[in-house]
């Protein structure tokens, strides 16, 4: 399982303009339409913000991991944005947020060698090198490279 | 080192679960703490806390936004936090969890759980007799410290009639003690068979009682009445509107019937014999004798820490309170106090033999020893069983024997450092405090002369 079966230049913006999490969140599941990750996009969407309502996915640092497990997700799927301008998402340390990361499971799941993957994303932006490098890269490619290092 | 456990879980299970366990795994690292975290995710459980892991942990933080199961972790002080707090100040529950000290209340809180579950793990023949005894000893206890009190008004001031000393001798003697047998064979039947069986259980106790055949007598009266209640149970059949007669009526007659005859005609003769020879030997019982009487009953009371061997001698000794013996139920009592009691020396003793919870279960331990609850060993016999189940088996071998070598009785079937208080429960009270007292010294040295110094690099 490699990484680039989930995450492509298509689903990632390195410049993405949006006024609020709601916002950020749909452009973000539009390029997974795109990419084809997504097939029904109000499902996902609405698996998201559901889950954002439980408790808000800004886990501090500047990031913020919105996911959703929904029928509407085709395939297993990452997306990455850097913020034009930091929007607030509830931090949990109250930060405003400028990374992104938008996390699609189908229902069903195919295996879980994709979920290893998602985990061990989650568990490489705990740390702050990590989290550097991501907000260094200047292309697509620079950020698949960053996250091949998982 | 300290050894921290976590486990983190999350509603969806995809990111938050394994952040905060990377963010508890990181600020332990600084810490310089050893950690393991169990993550409960939508990929499953990774990295399962093993009950070894949790046996050796200080703490264990729950992180979780959903319901983690935390019966396996009894015992053991738990810190409680959401997932967004391990992310956020991992440090901080660290801090708590290493903070958190082990008290003797969670120590009693397992042993006393342990003890329901041996007892719900009783089977069989084991489980029928412990009912019986069960319902038992309270009407022993009573009885036998209301003849105690009696004796306040002199050894033979009962034998005054219209005394409150006969009085007292009249309920305790005469009631609770004439009851015993009978109650001990009935719930043995109603153990086996149920409600059916308690009739003809309580009608065989009393014949054996009657014929002079005690708990011996009390104890197959009981077996025979609840296979014999059980087997009708099984074997009658009745048309469906007679079926009602069957428990309150057919069973209890035919039953009842069948175990009295078997007892008088069949039964009784040679255990009242056995019995008579029993308590003649052993109300004649001294010197070497009486010592290897004490010795067994002593090391059977500790070898299993209130199991099935620890139970037998204890059987034993309370059954023949009912045939007026009370050496071996003294020898005994003495002997289920000191494993728990010398242990309790031994980690005040040698202190740096053992690790702080096991110092702190000393305390529990003690608590335990003094009131006769000789499970309170076994947080230590399970921790290390080779080293301490022989010391505590020699300790209550020395306390069992040097109690009958003293002629010390006890009357009431339980209480332990309480009943002492009751004038004349205990006979020859000094000397079996004495007992009681080198067998805990004898104990607690013996442990930590086997006892390994704790091994630095695992705690």
């Amino acid at each position: 399982m490699k990484l680039v079966e989930i995450i492509s230049k298509e689903t990632i913006d390195l410049s993405l303009d949006a006024d609020d999490k709601e916002e950020c969140i749909e452009k973000m599941v539009e390029k997974m339409v795109k990419s084809g990750a997504v097939k029904n996009k109000d499902t996902y969407l609405q698996a998201v913000l559901e889950r954002e309502e439980k408790g808000s996915t800004g886990v501090g640092f500047g990031v913020a991991i919105p996911h959703g497990k929904s029928e509407g997700v085709a395939a297993p799927a990452l997306g990455f944005a850097k913020l034009a301008r930091p929007i607030d998402w509830h931090s949990l340390d109250g930060y405003p947020v400028s990374i992104v990361f938008l996390i699609a499971v189908p229902e069903e799941q195919a295996g879980n060698e994709h979920l290893q993957i998602l985990a061990a994303i989650a568990r490489k932006l705990m740390h702050e090198e990590f989290r550097n490098q991501l907000k260094e890269a200047k292309s697509p490619e620079e950020v698949i490279q960053v996250l091949e290092t998982i | 080192m300290k050894k921290i456990l976590a486990v983190t879980a999350c509603p969806t299970g995809i990111a938050h679960t394994y952040m905060a366990a990377e963010a508890l795994k990181k600020a332990a690292e600084e810490k310089n703490i050893e950690i393991k975290v169990e993550t409960r995710g939508a990929v499953g459980v990774e990295n399962a806390l093993t009950e070894e892991d949790i046996a050796e942990a200080h703490a264990i933080i729950i992180a979780a936004d959903t319901d983690v199961d935390e019966g396996r972790f009894r015992g053991k002080p738990v810190v409680k936090a959401s997932v967004g707090e391990a992310i956020k100040n991992p440090g901080k529950l660290l801090d708590e969890a290493l903070d958190k000290k082990p008290t003797s209340q969670d120590y009693i809180a397992e042993i006393q759980k342990t003890k329901a579950e041996r007892t719900a793990q009783r089977t069989g023949v084991y489980k029928h007799l412990m009912n019986g005894v069960s319902y038992m000893i309270p009407l022993v206890a009573a009885g036998g410290l209301i003849i105690a009190i009696s004796f306040i008004f002199g050894i033979e001031a009962f034998k005054e009639e219209g005394t409150l000393a006969a009085a007292l001798m009249d309920i305790g003697g005469g009631s609770a003690f004439a009851l015993m047998v009978p109650v001990l064979a009935g719930f043995i039947a109603y153990s086996i068979a149920e409600k059916p069986g308690l009739a003809p259980g309580l009608v065989g106790g009393m014949l054996a009682s009657k014929i002079g055949a005690g708990f011996l007598g009390g104890i197959i009266a009981g077996f025979i009445a609840g296979y014999i209640a059980k087997w009708l149970k099984d074997a009658i059949k009745l048309p469906k509107n007679l079926e009602g007669l069957k428990p309150i009526l057919i069973i209890p007659f035919l039953g009842t019937l069948a175990t009295g005859l078997l007892m008088i005609y069949v039964v009784g003769g040679p255990v009242k014999a056995i019995m008579d020879g029993l308590t003649k030997w052993l109300s004649g019982l001294t010197g070497a004798n009486a010592v290897i009487l004490g010795l067994i009953l002593g090391a059977m009371m500790a070898f299993d820490m209130g199991g099935p061997v620890n139970k037998a001698a204890y059987t034993f000794a309370v059954g023949l309170l009912g045939s007026e013996i009370y050496g071996p139920m003294a020898a005994v009592m003495a002997a289920g106090m000191t494993p728990p009691l010398g242990l309790w020396l031994a980690t005040l003793l040698a202190p740096k033999k053992y690790t702080p919870e096991e110092r702190e279960a000393g305390k529990a331990a003690a608590a335990l020893g003094i009131s006769f609850i000789t499970e309170g060993a076994i947080p230590f016999a399970a921790a290390d069983p080779f080293r301490v189940i022989p010391a505590i088996m020699v300790g209550s071998a020395v306390t069992g024997a040097l109690s009958m070598l003293f002629g010390a009785t006890l009357r009431a079937p339980h209480g332990g450092i309480f009943v002492l208080l009751i004038p004349h429960a205990v006979g020859n009270l000094f000397m079996y405090a004495v007992s009681i007292i080198i067998g805990t010294i004898v104990t607690a040295i013996l442990v930590n002369l086997l006892k390994r110094p704790i091994d630095v690099n695992k705690v």
